[in-house]
Order: C-alpha cells, then sequence, then structure tokens
C-alpha cells in the first residue's frame, strides 16, 4: 500500500472524511500509475538493434509446375551499411552520367545530392518497414530482426 | 570479424546434389600476397578515378566482415541452392 492510499485510510478513521469522499479519493489514485512502476510503463524497454534484413516468399501457386517455391534471404545490415558507403565512393562523373540517364527515363533524381549520413538514416529506419504480402497461394515478407 | 567458412549448396530437380563446406579463412591467406601485391596498382587506379583510396580501403573492409551471417536459400519444388557465411 503506497502513502496516499494510507493518508486516506487515516483519514477516514478519523472521521476527517466520509466515505463516500474516501471511495472517490481511492477510485482517482487507483486511475493513476503506482509509482514504483511508472518509469517502466513511461518508456518502453529499449529495443535492441536489429542485425539482419529477412526477405522470406513462399509460392505455392500451380504455374511453378514444380510445387512449392521459397526464397529465404537473410542481410546482415553491417553489411547493407557497407553497400551504402559504397556508394558514395562512386566517383562524381559516374554520378553525373547516372543522374543524366535517370532524367531521361523521367526520374528527377539527383544521384550527386545523396549523402552517405542520409543512406546511413534510410539503413537505421529500416528496423520499423515491415512488409507482408498474402495471397492465396502467395506469402511475402520483409522484415528486420 | 571476416567469415570464415562458406557453404555452398545445390540440389537438382532429380535430388541430385552437393553441399561444399569452403574454409575461407584458407582463401584469405592464400589470396593475402596477392592482395599485398595489388594493394599499391589499386591505390594508384583509384586515385586516377578521384576516389579516397583509405575510404575504399576501409569500405572493402566493412563489405567483407558484413558478410558474416549472410544466408541465402531458394527452393524451388525438389531443387536447393543454398548459399552462407559463417
Amino acid at each position: 500500500m503506497n502513502e496516499e492510499r494510507r493518508q486516506i485510510l487515516e483519514m477516514l478513521s478519523a472521521g476527517k472524511i466520509t466515505t463516500d469522499e474516501a471511495d472517490r479519493l481511492l477510485a482517482a489514485l487507483g486511475s493513476q500509475p503506482v509509482a514504483g512502476s511508472a518509469a517502466a510503463s513511461a518508456e518502453p524497454a529499449a529495443k535492441s538493434p536489429p542485425k539482419y534484413l529477412r526477405v522470406m516468399v513462399e509460392d505455392h501457386s500451380e504455374d511453378t509446375g514444380n510445387g512449392k517455391t521459397q526464397v529465404n534471404i537473410r542481410v546482415p545490415m553491417q553489411l547493407l551499411r557497407a553497400g551504402v558507403r559504397l556508394a558514395s565512393l562512386i566517383p562524381q562523373p559516374a554520378l553525373n552520367h547516372a543522374t543524366q540517364a535517370l532524367h531521361e527515363q523521367g526520374v528527377q533524381l539527383d544521384l550527386s545530392q545523396l549523402k552517405p549520413k542520409n543512406l546511413e538514416e534510410l539503413v537505421d529506419h529500416l528496423s520499423d518497414l515491415t512488409v507482408d504480402v498474402d495471397e492465396e497461394n502467395t506469402k511475402v515478407r520483409v522484415f528486420c530482426e | 570479424m571476416i567469415p570464415l567458412m562458406l557453404v555452398v549448396g545445390f540440389r537438382t530437380y532429380k535430388g541430385r546434389g552437393l553441399r561444399l563446406w569452403v574454409p575461407l579463412f584458407l582463401v584469405w591467406l592464400l589470396l593475402l600476397p596477392l592482395v599485398l601485391v595489388l594493394l599499391p596498382l589499386a591505390f594508384l587506379a583509384l586515385a586516377f578515378l578521384r576516389v579516397n583510396p583509405l575510404r575504399a580501403v576501409q569500405t572493402g573492409w566493412q563489405l567483407l566482415t558484413g558478410l558474416k551471417g549472410t544466408r541465402i536459400e531458394i527452393q524451388d519444388g525438389n531443387a536447393l541452392l543454398l548459399i552462407r557465411f559463417f
């Protein structure tokens, strides 16, 4: 029993408050989190950063002909990070060439404006990504673990 | 830590297959002299392309270490392709 509840019950036994008032006060206290558990409930337990990106595909459709098709890929996040750092090593003339080719295809994206920091942020936020595709015979799941 | 073992496996639709355990630590040891010989040339090529050679080496190392834990399994009916880095 915490201190507030004890005080309310003492006030009730001393006749300072009526039973109705005590009931209301106790009910009000009941809606508040208990002091000891407040910190625990306020912040969810810190999640450990994901280590892998998983891609899982299951296809049971008849047109594959050979029965069930399964794809199970696990890519370490560290490898993804290294991959995006590799992108930052692409020489500027090559980036300009790629940007021009993208513009010709109608994609207005300037690759030279993509900084390693932006790409790393993208990888960091992959942990929030979950893709679930459920069809009659096909299941696709992309998630981090 | 760089991967020390690679498993490559496959199985055909007829059920015949093979699973190879490749001791990568031996491969790295064998490649080391070659890398040391080629490194100055690679540095020159990177300088010519205006890429920071130290950054390139660092990224290459990160790619290598990042491979550990990679797993690729593709199964189609009875056929299977498997690649795992340990």
